[in-house]
């Protein structure tokens, strides 16, 4: 026999009424609180409760037996639960519901009811037998779990606010101190401005002229970076078409011829200061000196990205290097090879018969 | 419509005074006159009704806590024939519509950035369309650069 058809065995014992009856001894005696209504009496009054029901409840048998079960709800009970249970009766169906009831001292305790109409021979309904299980300890865990887990969630949202808070103030810093490097960089580039106009002896002048233009550089650097949106990477290639007509515009010799091979290379932002001096110094050191006196000349600049290297080729067609060693003396130079040096890159200067051509290898993930 | 004719008569709008020594110095430079200069939306609004420049050259963030975009529509509202070109380290906080506005200089600029834009905004204004290459150092608003095509 299958487990599931035990139950049915009842049907089939036949046992007489009386204190002798098994079924009517388990009723009494079962742990599970019990009720046995009778709908032909008039509003279905309990006939029948056993031990267990009256501990569940507090009420001893005599202020149970002849009332409506509605005794054991209360100001909290759902009137949506009690209006299921009203129309399962009314429709002779079973019904499992959870209805919150209270007992005859006041306190109040989940009743988890099972209610299932008893059929006679013809098929109509005799009694309504009703089990009750105290489930008061689940319901209060799974509410606590519920309360718990909304606290958390308003301790997750709290502490979102708060880093989004912290992380808006971090933004308008960072814009606050961008402007004001923006600023003071246009202050000191218009005072070198203004001091350069009051120079007239030549030598000084050129030298403060070629300040002004390691500033400029450094100021369209720094444009370039706050008007790119990604900040932490920097365009080389972009830079130097900018640079370069900044340095030829400055110059004042659109007369140049101009060859140019530039594609965008994208190298980290911490390395975008030291790499625009080092083109600024390469392509006003080739203006300079190549092209000295109104001569005239093709200037060839080219920034690539090979594999993992940027390389970067100014080559003017002036005089060159006789002996293919660098150009000495002067600060470009110096600026040059030290900051080369920073950028962990080479820089080499070869005769290029004619004239002299500077490169630059760095490779970018070393930048 | 008769179209102003160089030399410009230009207005400079900048709480800086020494940006406006050394911009006034490159305008001289570039061949144009600065008829006044102000430091505040006050200034400005201090200002003669007969000055009517052609060019004004605005900074967004002012003395006095005012801002350009007000010196901007003042401008607009009193000499509505006037240029207005703002010349601000904060491009991105100019309104896309540019408050009628017609373009910018983003600072930090170099010499040879801010007279390569004066010579561009001069043909802009003067005889346009420009025929130099555009600049880096100057971006026409959509309004201005539209009147163009």
């Amino acid at each position: 026999m299958r487990e599931r058809d035990d139950w049915h065995l009842t049907d089939d014992i036949q046992h007489e009424a009386g204190p002798g009856d098994p079924f009517a001894a388990a009723v009494r005696a079962t742990r599970m609180p019990m009720v046995i209504t009778n709908p032909s009496l008039p509003d279905n009054p309990i006939v029948f409760c056993n031990e267990a029901f009256q501990q569940l409840t507090g009420y001893s048998r005599e202020e149970i037996v002849g009332r409506n079960c509605r005794f054991l709800q209360g100001p909290d009970t759902d009137p949506t639960a009690v209006c299921q249970i009203r129309q399962a009766i009314e429709g002779g169906q079973d019904i499992a519901i959870e209805l919150l009831n209270y007992r005859k001292d006041g306190s109040t305790f989940w009743n988890a009811l099972y209610l299932s109409p008893v059929r006679n021979d013809r098929g109509d309904i005799d009694f309504f037998f009703a089990s009750q299980l105290d489930v008061t300890d689940r319901v209060n865990e799974n509410s606590a779990m519920a309360r718990q887990k909304a606290e958390v969630e308003r301790e997750v949202e709290r502490r979102t606010a708060d880093l989004q808070a912290a992380l808006e103030a971090k933004t308008m810093l960072l814009h606050e101190v961008d402007h004001r490097v923006k600023n003071n960089l246009t202050m000191i580039g218009s005072l070198l401005r203004l001091q350069a106009r009051t120079i007239k002896e030549p030598d000084t002048a050129a030298k403060l002229q070629a300040m002004l233009e390691r500033v400029d550089a450094l100021a369209t650097v720094h444009r370039r970076l706050y008007q790119s949106n990604d900040i932490t990477h920097f365009d080389l290639g972009a830079f130097a078409e900018n640079l370069l007509s900044d340095v030829l515009g400055a110059s004042g010799r659109d007369d140049l011829a101009l060859e140019t091979d530039i594609e965008a290379v994208e190298i980290p932002s911490s390395a975008a200061a030291p790499m625009g001096l080092v083109l600024n110094e390469l392509l006003t050191n080739a203006i300079k000196h190549a092209y000295s006196n109104g001569r005239q000349g093709k200037l060839t600049v080219k920034v690539k990205r090979k594999s993992d290297d940027v390389i970067v080729r100014v080559q003017d067609d002036g005089p060159g290097l006789p002996d293919g060693q660098a150009p000495s003396g002067g600060l470009g130079t110096a600026v040059v090879e030290r900051l080369a040096k920073q950028l962990h890159a080479t820089v080499t200067w070869a005769d290029a018969r004619p004239g002299t051509l500077a490169t630059v290898v760095a490779r970018i993930d070393a930048l | 419509m008769k179209r102003p004719q160089a030399p410009l008569d230009v207005l400079i709008v900048e709480d800086e005074a020494l940006l406006v020594m050394d911009i006034e110095d490159m305008i001289s430079d570039a061949g144009h006159n600065v008829v006044s200069d102000g430091a505040s939306l006050y200034d400005v609004e201090a200002l003669p009704d007969d000055l009517d420049p052609d060019l004004a050259f605005v900074d967004l963030q002012l003395a006095r806590g005012t801002s350009g975009l007000d010196v901007c529509r003042l401008i607009r509202t009193r000499w509505p024939k006037t240029f207005v070109v703002f010349v601000t380290a904060n491009p991105k906080k100019i309104p896309e519509d540019f408050c009628g506005a017609h373009g910018v200089i983003p600072k930090p600029f170099s010499r040879n950035g801010l007279l390569s834009a004066m010579r561009y905004i001069e043909e802009g204004v003067c005889d346009p369309p420009p025929t130099s290459p555009a600049p880096a150092s100057f971006v026409a608003s959509p309004a201005f650069a539209a009147s163009w095509a």
